[in-house]
């Protein structure tokens, strides 16, 4: 026997309010988890995303477009040094007329670069081929294929929510995600096949020839901030002026708003620790109280005000530890195992990844801890000043 | 009955456990009522926007004024033949972007800001709207106004600053303007002509609005739209398409509403480990009243009730501290234009009730167990000790 029995026992002596104390710990780690995933899941992409690619979009607004021209001068190394290729895209947001999802990200992009550029999907050279041959040929990521129950083959018709009318496609190819932060619910299909359609359609309100973003790849990763001056500079004199910036930024800037939501989630993090807090030092401090005639007899027969000290502190760091790997075990099975694929098969947009990253384990280890130490602080002083008379004194 | 004052004092002379625990409470009310107010600022802010009586018309398959686009003859839409509308105001054709602006915070954060090119009788149209400093724009000129919500939020959107549609366009702020809290004190307003222009979009129109001479007549009209083979639009009522754009906020309430019932488990957890300790440390009072006479059913109520009462006190507290909120608002998204919108909380006295149930419904969950164990006491076990 020696002293870390006496902390150990005590977890025992009431039986109830440990297991309730630790299943709420547990309980809030696993809140706290959740929160911190959801920040985790909307940053994971900025570092996730290729270092060497860069987008680049009209300055204005995510709604207005770019002159075709544009990617010859981006692709030009004469002007542009350091770019080793360059793709382009439109936003044409796909609607299914079936309504088995909302909404889905569909865009027209150049068949001949684009998965060149964007190489973290993986597509089959035969589908590749394929798309060259098929005007209305379109490729989808394997998610969205299942989702809309649609297989290499099939026809496909959807609608948009700014082009009017059906759009008739052929699924020539399914991409397979490289890396975990790839998107697997967007379908692409060939920018000429829009371009003309809108060609023929005398009355349509939208511009031709117009291009909605462009990628490119650099060289050398370092350089990025130095190649999107460039490019910016470059088009600083034209009337559509550009801005060039990371990958997930360039996600980011459509969901801007939304960040302010997920720096709300972190703030509500702070508080279920308080909570926390709250439940272990009313523990402690209830159990403390009940034992001060005890603490009074082991004073008595010789264990110093330390001992009475590190006994509390030990028993309140103890209970916040277990109940914290407790939570920590919880979010593992539950968010890492079946909410994160669930979130990240349908909120691909929002959250390309989420799963629970270690650091944030370890961040709510030490969070319990913490909250262990200063729940148990406070009573431990208390307790271990107290005059031995006036604790043998009291008989609760 | 146990008289309610054995509870009261009962909290009282455990100071500390009630303040934790109480306090527990309150933060999850707070959590709770917050999302409501939310929600509540929310509802609002659309619903002041959608007027009964108007119709908003967009192209068919659009949800949202950002991807639509009607054709110049737009106007038709006005005058209409057989259709109640109300004379002299015509059809309101106006264009909707967003922007691209930096945060004024210095974060370096970037977001988007809704822009919406108005005709002179646009303004005329929604007499909500007020000028509350600066002055109104100049029709035909590239001054605009910007919502009180978003004035000076973001760089180059505030009174006296200028931000381009394109090079050299600038747009020139020069007033701002309320709107009775509807959702366009998160716009930008300039002119239609001018905006289109430097747009280089001269043919289209982003939607349309007509008012009605009654607001029954809507389907009356709807049908007479839609059935014009010139047009391929559809006809909302105003209210019906900002309620549907306010959906996308309405999760965000359900959100954090869930997570403060998330909290309120683990708060139900610390209510129950203070109940617990309670009846422990009570077995010899609860075995005096029952010696006393009183029966196992009092005994049950009464350890609900000083759960309750406890829980109670919290939710006040809770409810009380909220109220501060009112003073904020929170910058969120309106998911339908990808554009910010600033949402005040709201309270009501609904909010209020129903923040307070919540706290008393804690209680009662967190304390049922452990009254159900004190109204087992046995009496002589509990006084023999």
């Amino acid at each position: 026997m020696n002293v870390a029995t006496y902390p150990t026992r005590n977890l025992f002596r009431r039986r109830g309010r440990t297991i309730l104390t630790l299943i709420a710990i547990a309980l809030t780690v696993l809140i706290f988890n959740v929160l911190r995933t959801c920040d985790h899941g909307w940053q994971v992409g900025a570092e996730e995303a290729a270092k060497d690619r860069l987008a680049t979009r009209h300055k204005v607004s995510i709604t207005m477009q770019l002159p075709k021209r544009y990617i010859d001068d981006l692709r030009d190394p004469a002007k542009l040094p350091g770019i080793k290729a360059a793709t382009w895209a439109n936003w044409f947001g796909g609607k299914d007329p079936r309504e088995r999802v909302p909404f889905f990200a569909a865009f027209a992009a150049d068949h001949l670069s684009w998965f060149e550029v964007m190489d973290e999907m993986k597509v089959e050279p035969a589908a590749l081929d394929a798309w060259k041959q098929t005007n209305n040929g379109a490729i989808l990521g394997d998610v969205l294929a299942k989702t809309l129950g649609v297989k290499v083959g099939d026809d496909l018709t959807i609608t948009s929510d700014i082009y009017p009318g059906d759009w008739k496609f052929k699924v020539v190819g399914i991409y397979m995600p490289l890396r975990k932060t790839a998107d697997r619910n967007s379908m692409v299909f060939r920018w000429d096949y829009l371009n003309n359609k809108l060609h023929e359609n005398p009355q349509s309100a939208t511009p031709k020839d117009q291009i909605g973003w462009v990628m490119s790849r650099i060289d050398d990763p370092s350089k990025s901030a130095e190649i999107s001056r460039s490019i910016d500079k470059m088009f600083d004199e034209r009337d559509d002026q550009t801005v060039t910036m990371s990958e997930r930024a360039f996600q980011l800037s459509f969901l801007g708003g939304a960040s302010a939501i997920i720096n709300a989630f972190k703030w509500v993090s702070l508080g279920i620790l308080l909570i926390m807090l709250l439940i272990l030092a009313n523990t402690v401090a209830m159990s403390v109280r009940e034992r001060t005639h005890e603490y009074g007899v082991l004073r008595a027969i010789g264990f110093s005000p330390r001992y009475v000290f590190n006994f509390i502190m030990g028993e309140a760091v103890l209970v916040a530890l277990l109940g914290g790997l407790a939570g920590v075990l919880l979010t593992m099975v539950l968010i890492n195992g079946v909410v994160g694929p669930f979130i990240e098969e349908n909120m691909g947009a929002f959250f390309p990844y989420f799963r629970t990253p270690m650091h944030v384990f370890g961040l709510a280890l030490i969070g319990a801890v913490v909250v262990g130490v200063i729940s148990g602080v406070v009573p431990a002083i208390g307790a271990s000043r107290r005059k031995v008379t006036d604790a043998l004194r009291r008989v609760d | 009955m146990v008289p309610v004052r054995y509870n009261t004092r009962s909290l009282l002379v455990r100071k500390i456990t009630t303040t934790l625990t109480a306090a527990g409470i309150a933060l999850v009310v707070f959590v709770f009522a917050a999302a409501q107010m939310f929600g509540e600022g929310a509802k609002r802010a659309m619903l002041a926007s959608g007027r009964a009586d108007s119709v908003i018309i967009l192209r068919k398959g659009s949800d949202a004024e950002l991807s639509s686009g009607i054709g110049n003859d737009y106007k038709k839409l006005g005058d209409l033949p057989g259709v109640a509308q109300v004379a002299g105001v015509g059809a309101i054709g106006e264009i909707v972007i967003v922007i691209t602006a930096e945060l004024a915070d210095g974060s370096g954060g970037i977001s988007n800001v809704l822009v919406r090119g108005t005709p002179p009788e646009g303004l005329a149209f929604r007499p909500e709207v007020k000028i509350v400093s600066g002055r109104a724009p100049k029709p035909g000129t590239n001054e605009v106004i910007v919502g009180k919500a978003i004035s000076g939020r973001f760089k180059g959107v505030g009174p006296g600053q200028s931000f381009e549609l394109r090079r050299n366009r600038p747009l020139q702020v020069v007033g701002e303007f309320t709107a009775a809290g509807a959702s366009y004190e998160s716009e930008v307003w300039g002119d239609l002509d001018v905006i289109r222009k430097y747009l280089g979009r001269e043919s289209v129109v982003s939607s349309v609005r007509v008012r009605l001479t009654d607001s029954s007549k809507f389907e009356a009209y709807r049908m007479a739209v839609e059935a014009d083979k010139v047009f391929s639009v559809k006809a909302m009522r105003e209210r019906d398409y900002y309620r549907k754009q306010s959906e996308g906020t309405q999760f965000l309430v359900y959100g954090f509403t869930g997570i403060a019932i998330l909290f309120s488990l683990a708060a139900m957890l610390g209510a129950a480990i203070t109940m617990n300790g309670a009846v422990a440390n009570r077995t010899r009072e609860i075995g005096t009243l029952r010696a006393l006479g009183f029966s196992r059913g009092s005994i049950l109520v009464s350890f609900v009730l000083e759960a309750m009462l406890l829980t109670l006190i919290g939710g006040t507290a809770g409810v009380v501290l909220v109220q501060i909120l009112s003073l904020f608002s929170f910058r969120t998204m309106n998911f339908m234009t990808f554009s910010d919108v600033v949402i005040t909380f709201q309270a009501t006295p609904g909010i209020v009730i129903g923040a307070l149930v919540f706290s008393a419904v804690m209680g009662l969950l967190g304390g049922l167990i452990p009254a159900i164990r004190a109204s087992r006491v046995s009496p002589v076990e509990a006084m023999r000790g």
